[in-house]
């Protein structure tokens, strides 16, 4: 095996990719087509979060109203046709559709286009994992709420949901690192993200491997970072009940 | 403590179907202010779900509970408004976990009573001190005993000073060393004056403290009278063999 690090022409290699490196990342500031697609991606990311939690949240309570009370039937059935077709279906091709067949004809700017899409893809997840832990928690947890006067609404805000969100926060954290991933494929509804911005360079330099390892890089980082925000927080929720 | 004949809660013909199965079938019964009401009989006998359907629990399929001279299944009744003045007690406590036993008790008065947080921990310390465990109030459920977790859930309920007790088989899922402790608050709460509903199979409570038993099976009432009439000279054979399965 040729291990460069120990040959006579180890300073020939380190020079070859100095070069390389020099011309991907810093001739013509190439290195702005990575920084500015962070800023896209972690906009689109964080934007489709928010709609995810909002619109799953919302979809978790109809659904769980329903399966505890029979009521909210037209609301259901709706939120089963969306939960349906959002998981039915490829996220890129939900993407396409809402570009050009819904927003695209309006003018409507593309990062938002794409908050959207992912939002409305991410709310479809959140919601079932929502369910699932506000399903996890013990009817009797419900039944001392309301035999002490609390409406249904109270007691999911006071009992329900603090004791839900403890169960599924690896499980929503876990959807926000895959959402965070997904929109990698904005760069098909012409959007330079991340994963778009390194393929930019490779298109300009002909080099594959630098771009494309940095662009891998800076998501596992990011990942990382996030994986452990959240272990910090479950600790300080767990913390809380002894 | 039979003096004040006022009544409280009066059940008629009530009914409650699941299904196929009729699990009340026509149970009438009045309930008095300060009257300690025991209900005991077999498992199945539709006892829990009378119990608990006197606050909705369960919904009734027919019949009428006039509470406080309100009919509670009237479709115009904030059913959360009443239920606050029915304080109920779970055999399996559901405490919430989440929360300090201080916040357990305190949170419905703060958020239902619209107490301060001063006020309702005031009346909250003086509750936790007749149970003797005030020294629990910052524990969390988790850290507590099934005798302290229940006697916790009492006075959650208490805490909204309530006019009636629910009580749901309130000893059934203790060790048996702690049963005596969750008793002695209950029975310190019927000489108080409290009036109590309670479902259990500790006949010596019954015999006791209860100013009425009433004997269910079948999810009808087959008798009621003092402890004396009931477990002495039992009338029906069902009660007959139930008690001499039980005493």
């Amino acid at each position: 095996m040729y291990i460069p690090i120990l040959s006579a022409d180890f300073s020939e290699w380190l020079e070859k990719y100095k070069g390389r490196f020099i011309n991907d990342f810093i001739t013509d500031n190439r290195w702005k087509y990575l920084w500015n697609g962070l800023g896209v991606t972690l906009k689109i990311t964080l934007g489709a979060v928010v709609i995810g939690i909002i619109l799953g949240f919302l979809v978790a309570a109809i659904r769980s109203t329903h399966d505890k009370t029979g009521k909210l039937k037209v609301l259901n059935v709706i939120c089963q046709i969306y939960l349906t077709v959002i998981r039915g279906t490829p996220v890129v091709v939900q993407l396409l559709i809402t570009y050009f067949v819904i927003l695209a004809p309006l003018g409507v700017n593309e990062i938002i286009v794409a908050i959207c899409a992912f939002g409305i893809n991410s709310g479809a997840y959140v919601a079932e994992i929502v369910r699932a832990g506000i399903m996890s928690i013990d009817n009797g947890q419900f039944e001392a709420g309301r035999s002490l006067g609390f409406n249904y609404a109270q007691t999911m805000w006071y009992i329900i949901l603090p004791q839900a969100f403890k169960n599924i926060l690896p499980a929503l954290c876990n959807e926000f690192i895959v959402l965070l991933k997904e929109t990698s494929v904005s760069g098909y509804v012409a959007l330079q993200d991340l994963t778009k911005g390194g393929d930019i360079i490779r298109g300009r330099t002909f080099d594959a491997f630098m771009p494309l390892i940095a662009v891998a890089l800076i998501y596992l980082v990011i990942v990382m970072i996030l994986t452990k925000l959240v272990s910090i927080l479950e600790r300080k929720l767990r913390s809380s009940e002894h | 403590m039979n003096i004040d004949k006022e009544s409280l809660i009066e059940v008629n013909n009530l009914e409650k179907h699941f299904g196929d199965l009729h699990a009340i079938n026509g149970v009438s019964t009045k309930i008095n202010k300060g009257e300690v009401v025991v209900i005991i009989g077999p498992s199945g006998s539709g006892k829990s779900t009378f119990l608990r359907s006197l606050n909705l629990l369960e919904t009734p399929t027919g019949g009428e509970i006039i509470f406080e001279g309100v009919n509670m299944l009237d479709k115009s009744v904030d059913i959360n408004k009443h239920r606050q003045k029915m304080g109920m007690v779970f055999q399996h406590f559901h405490l919430f976990p989440h929360m300090t036993v201080l916040r357990n008790i305190t949170i419905a008065p703060i958020k239902l009573l619209k107490l301060s947080k001063e006020e309702a921990e005031e009346r909250a310390m003086k509750l936790l001190n007749k149970v003797g465990l005030a020294d629990r109030a910052s524990a969390y459920p988790s850290q507590l005993s099934g005798g302290q977790k229940q006697r916790i859930a009492i006075v959650r309920a208490l805490c909204m000073q309530p006019d009636v007790m629910l009580f749901d088989e309130p000893t059934s899922a203790l060790d048996p060393e702690m049963v005596g402790e969750v008793l002695d608050v209950m029975k310190s709460l019927a000489k108080e004056g409290m009036t109590m509903v309670v479902v259990t199979h500790e006949m010596g409570f019954a015999r006791e403290v209860a100013d009425r038993v009433i004997f269910m099976a079948d999810g009808k009432i087959l008798e009621t009278g003092t402890p004396q009439e009931i477990f002495t000279s039992p009338k029906t054979d069902k009660a007959k063999q139930f008690l001499a399965s039980v005493l």
